[in-house]
């Protein structure tokens, strides 16, 4: 095994330590004390990039709402505008005081996952609306707030144990306290789910649990997995997963499983990036996105909106200020001293990261079709207000730094 | 779905994932052996646990994963966008434009006074959409509007023979009633319309049915045919109303008028968002027929009432035709053919009852044309063409004298064998060749077909009534015309043989020289072909080729924008006095041989020459023919038929001949006499 293992070991070895030790704190401790402005307080490159997205995303909802009832364009320009406020007011918070709630955090996290379920609370409707609530006129998808307040139970949880996870007991008490808000919203929004269930992931194991035991619980995932899948497909017992279900994951391998539904959709929304070209189409030109060929234009298939309208050259652009803005926070990681604000960095990558893999792969077909909305470009408030606040998170962090130390 | 598939899927994730794991977590635990980057170590020995270094090479590990997200994606977006953008740009073309055919009515068909014989009229038309298919009490409220079975509309609307995408007919001819509550009531009828279609219109009904010919639906065959079209052609769609026979099929391309193609861009759910290119539907041209109205009227009623008189006297007059012919340009004045069919049942589609009527043998096949479509044997109106053969290479000259006996045998011998009779057993005596063809005695022509098998030429009639065009299409513009069947040697002898005859049984013998003379034996003739024999006769030599269309009307006045040119398909030369000679016996036809036979000419102050004919036929009563042409010094129309199944020629085509020449001099047939003469 080493020796199979030598090559790529070797090369990612040879240039880790240069770059885990430059960023490891020097970096942060040679910015910390410098001069002290207003905005100083502010860190551009993950700011600007998260900025330019979503004025990406409202020129992108702009466009849907000259076609699409659904799609109301002064909606979006609200949310956008909650989710500025709110991500000001939690750049000033000091998010440092949560980090010893974890049971306040555990209990808020199973709530979120569990209310859409309460009688009278949910939103009875079609399948885009699962996972919803609607509390008086308000009508919002507690989910979404229940990943960031995932991001903090677990960065919370795991920080207890300073980087260093060391018994097996602690292990299983990190993965069975994700488990819970896990499971319960798994079964009912399997995308959100996913997201929730990556966050949860990647911040155990940059908390430092032990890699044969984060092999083992992959392995057992993957058992599990398939278990659900071939079970499914038995005649004759109650499945787990319902036919509809088990397509829509596997419809993008062979769109022919489902010609007229999912497979019409995707093959639809393939057409319309593909169409686009180098240059896309222009505003407002999207005769597939835009003309009902794909559905959910404005939400789960927003990427082939925009990829449709502004080409290779556009999706470039929106892929490149993602880079930007997740490689910024990642660094910015790297440089905080603090476990508990490193984990909460790690939980936010991992949700931006999962969330756009998961949008535009589904787009370009090499992604299961699931109900996830592109961060800062999807129509839909809860989404905008929680990513936003995501952004003022990363901002908190970089604003509290020099306590950190 | 496959379910090994989704297991292989699933176990090449994981092994990508256990791998990438490995990379990262193996950097973590590992010790230095792995540095072999040159550097010497930078930690101070003791193993690579700390907490801090663990946390932060994980991050750097998820730094790894993020740049393998993007990487993964940005390749595959580069695939879509600029490697296969084209096949996605068109898929996604076809998908929002769709084109809405408008049909264009089809040219009219004049007669050459410009009196229509086949028109258009508008027809109200119920259209659907497909989607009426899932809402099944619009349906029913429909089907009761319209008065037709609720299965009957859910069929048609089912059929896709008019395109996938077109609305499906429900209903032609609507009545106003139904298309104001439709109109007055659109919440009710969601996805119905009605239109406006120009349908096949024949105001004199059945009248130049054989000439005309009908329309329907487009064929699978017609199809594919018209994707190989040449340019400017129409390439037909599914559903398109097309000639299938008659003039409608000969001059398909000028009847038939452009489409309209109306190019929109539409959105997923079929609504028109926007017009694109925009054909406008021009109409077909007016086509314009030789055909004069009157005289096809009654030539077809002369027909009809000669053959009903027959069949009152005992004879089953199956079938009959006339055609008359301007000898002098070949246009045709009329040409018709009984018994005949109504064009009208086929606009909308044929009924299979109806279609099977018309196919039915006890019916005598009346789509036929028998002008040009039924070959029967010439009988005694090749006479004319036997003497100028005879004439022609020397068996006989003006002057050859027979005598008829009633009977004839191969040597004179009244004891051997075959004895072929005169059709006057009685004998008509001595007879010249304008006798033989006045009296028409079979014994001189007899003698004539002997002639030619004991001269150098034993073949001479066939030259001669193949120089008179026997034996090939005339070229008249209709579809389906026969060639007819001149036998010789050769033929007889593959023919028979083919048929498992002996080679003795398929020789040529004196006996088939002595048939063909009469125009009997292996012989078939067209009626066309022996007008057009006649025409030769006529002009002293040249044949125009017999044709209907006289010219296609320009769309605005009316003159032409383009006319049949008229052309001579043969000119047959023969020696002055010869013509004399049968240019008597003709005229001895018509007025010397019975006195009731020339009791229908008499009151005609036009001078006719003309030669009756009585084919025997296998199987039942002989066709009876009848061919002559007007004025006899100066010809101008050649007027030829005949009539399956009766007595004989002069009692049955003559009398429809006359009534056409009656029709065109406008000096109707008085005589009541019956003709009693056999031939």
């Amino acid at each position: 095994m080493a020796l199979e293992m030598a090559g790529p070991g070797a090369t990612s070895t040879g240039m880790l330590p240069t770059l885990g030790t430059r960023s490891g704190g020097g970096g942060a401790h040679s910015r910390v004390g410098r001069r002290k402005g207003p905005l100083d307080d502010i860190y551009f490159s993950q700011l600007i990039p998260s900025l330019l997205i979503v004025i990406l995303g409202i020129i992108t909802i702009w466009s849907a709402s000259l076609s699409i009832p659904e799609a109301n364009f002064a909606s979006h320009l609200a949310g956008v505008a909650i989710g500025l406020v709110a991500a000001v007011v939690v750049w000033r918070y000091d998010y440092r005081v949560l980090a010893n709630m974890t049971t306040a955090l555990f209990v808020l996290a199973c709530v979120l996952m569990v209310l859409p379920r309460i009688p009278g609370l949910g939103v009875e409707g079609g399948l885009g609306m699962v996972g919803w609530v609607r509390i008086g006129p308000l009508r919002f998808q507690p989910s979404e707030p229940g990943k960031i307040v995932t991001i903090f139970l677990m960065a919370a949880a795991c920080a207890q144990y300073n980087g260093k996870i060391e018994t097996f007991r602690d292990y299983a008490k990190l993965c069975g306290t994700l488990l819970v808000p896990l499971l319960l919203i798994l079964s009912l929004d399997l995308g959100t789910g996913l997201v929730i269930f990556f966050i949860g992931a990647a911040i155990i194991i940059c908390s430092g649990a032990p890699r044969s035991w984060v092999l083992a619980t992959i392995a057992l995932i993957v058992l599990v997995a398939a278990f659900v899948i071939i079970e499914s497909q038995i005649e004759g017992i109650p499945h787990i997963l319902q036919e509809y279900q088990l397509k829509r994951l596997i419809v993008f391998i062979n769109p022919d499983v489902d010609p007229t539904d999912d497979g019409y959709n995707l093959r639809q929304a393939m057409i319309a990036v593909g169409s686009g070209g180098l240059f896309g189409k222009g505003f407002g030109n999207a005769s597939q996105a835009l003309s009902g060929f794909v559905p959910e234009a404005q939400t789960d298939f927003v990427f082939s909106l925009f990829a449709e309208q502004f080409g290779f050259v556009g999706s470039i652009v929106l892929l490149a200020l993602f880079a930007w803005m997740i490689f910024s926070t990642i660094i910015l990681a790297m440089r905080t001293e603090s476990i508990f604000s490193r984990l909460l960095l790690v939980g936010c990558v991992a949700m931006w990261t999962f969330q756009v893999l998961e949008n535009v792969g589904m787009c370009l077909g090499i992604m299961p079709i699931t109900g996830i909305p592109l961060p800062f470009v999807s129509y839909g408030s809860s989404s905008m207000v929680v990513q936003l606040v995501s952004v003022g998170l990363a901002q908190s962090v970089w604003r509290h730094r020099q306590k950190a130390a | 779905m496959d379910l090994s598939l989704i297991i292989i899927a699933v176990c090449g994730v994981v092994a990508v994932a256990l791998v990438i794991v490995f990379i990262i977590f193996g950097r973590s635990e590992a010790n230095f052996t792995f540095d072999i980057g040159g550097a010497s170590p930078r930690a101070s020995g003791g193993s690579d646990s700390s907490p801090e270094k663990t946390t932060s090479s994980r991050l750097v590990g998820l730094l790894v994963m993020v740049g393998a997200t993007f990487s993964a994606l940005l390749a595959r977006l580069w695939s879509m966008q600029l490697v296969s953008s084209e096949e996605y740009l068109e898929q996604a073309e076809s998908n929002r434009t769709s084109t809405v055919y408008t049909q264009a009515p089809r040219g009219r068909i004049l007669d050459r006074n410009g009196r229509e014989i086949v028109g258009n009229r508008s027809s109200l038309t119920v259209v659907a959409s497909s989607d009426l298919l899932d809402d099944e009490v619009e349906m029913h409220l429909l089907a009761n509007l319209v008065g037709m079975p609720l299965q009957a509309v859910r069929r048609k609307i089912q059929d896709t023979t008019e395109g996938q995408q077109s609305l499906r007919t429900v209903s032609v001819d609507v009545s106003r009633r139904v298309v104001a509550f439709i109109g007055e009531h659109p919440e009710i009828f969601p996805g119905v319309d009605v239109q406006e279609r120009t349908q096949r219109s024949y105001p004199h009904g059945s009248l130049a049915a054989h000439i005309v010919g009908y329309t329907g639906t487009v064929t699978a065959e017609q199809l594919e045919a018209s994707k190989n079209a040449r340019e400017g052609d129409v390439v037909y769609r599914s559903g398109d109303i097309v000639g299938q026979t008659g003039i409608e099929l000969e001059y398909e391309s000028v009847l038939q008028g452009v489409r309209g193609e109306q190019t929109v861009f539409v959105d997923a759910n079929g609504r028109v968002l926007d017009y694109s290119t925009n054909i406008e539907p021009q109409s077909g041209s007016d086509l314009v027929l030789t055909i004069d109205m009157d005289i096809q009227r009654a030539a077809e009623e002369s027909l009809e009432r000669v053959m009903s008189e027959l069949r009152e006297t005992g004879y089953s007059a199956t079938g009959g035709c006339v055609v008359a012919v301007d000898c002098t340009n070949g246009e045709v004045i009329a040409l018709a053919s009984a018994p005949t069919f109504s064009p009208s049942v086929f606009t909308g589609g044929i009924s299979t009852a109806d279609w099977e009527a018309l196919q039915d043998e006890g019916a005598h096949y009346p789509m036929m044309n028998r002008v040009i479509a039924g070959q029967y044997p010439s009988g005694s109106v090749i006479k004319p063409l036997t003497s100028f053969a005879a004439l022609d290479y020397g068996i006989a000259t003006p002057s050859s004298s027979w005598n008829c006996s009633g009977w004839w045998t191969w040597d004179g011998n009244p004891n051997s064998l075959p004895v072929m009779k005169c059709w006057w057993e009685t004998g008509h005596g001595p007879m010249n060749l304008s006798d033989g063809i006045t009296f028409s005695c079979d014994v001189v022509f007899y003698e004539i077909g002997k002639g030619f098998w004991n001269s150098d030429n034993p073949e001479g009639m066939q030259e001669t009534f193949r120089r008179y065009g026997l034996g090939e299409t005339t070229g008249i513009d209709l579809p389906g015309e026969a060639a007819g069947r001149i036998p010789d040697a050769e033929w007889k002898l593959n023919y028979f043989r083919e048929l498992g005859y002996s080679e003795e049984d398929a020789t040529w013998k004196g006996g088939d020289n002595a048939n063909i003379s009469i125009g009997q034996g292996d012989m078939l003739v067209t009626a066309i072909q022996m007008v057009c024999a006649y025409c030769s006769i006529a002009n002293k030599g040249p044949v125009w080729r017999p044709h209907l269309m006289k010219g296609v009307r320009a769309k605005l006045g009316e003159g032409f924008v383009s006319e049949y040119r008229c052309e001579t398909i043969r000119d047959v030369e023969e020696d002055e006095t010869y013509r004399d000679v049968i240019a008597t016996g003709m005229e001895g036809v018509i007025y010397r041989e019975d006195p009731t036979q020339a009791s229908h000419w008499t009151n005609l102050d036009i001078p006719v020459r003309g030669k009756t004919g009585t084919a025997e036929q296998p199987g039942g009563d002989p066709i009876g023919w009848f061919i002559a042409y007007a004025p006899a010094d100066n010809p101008k129309y050649v007027v030829g038929g005949n009539m399956d199944r009766v007595l004989q020629g002069a009692s049955s085509a003559m009398y429809v001949v006359r009534d056409v020449f009656g029709a065109i001099y406008g000096q109707p047939d008085t005589s009541t006499e019956t003709t009693s003469i056999a031939d």
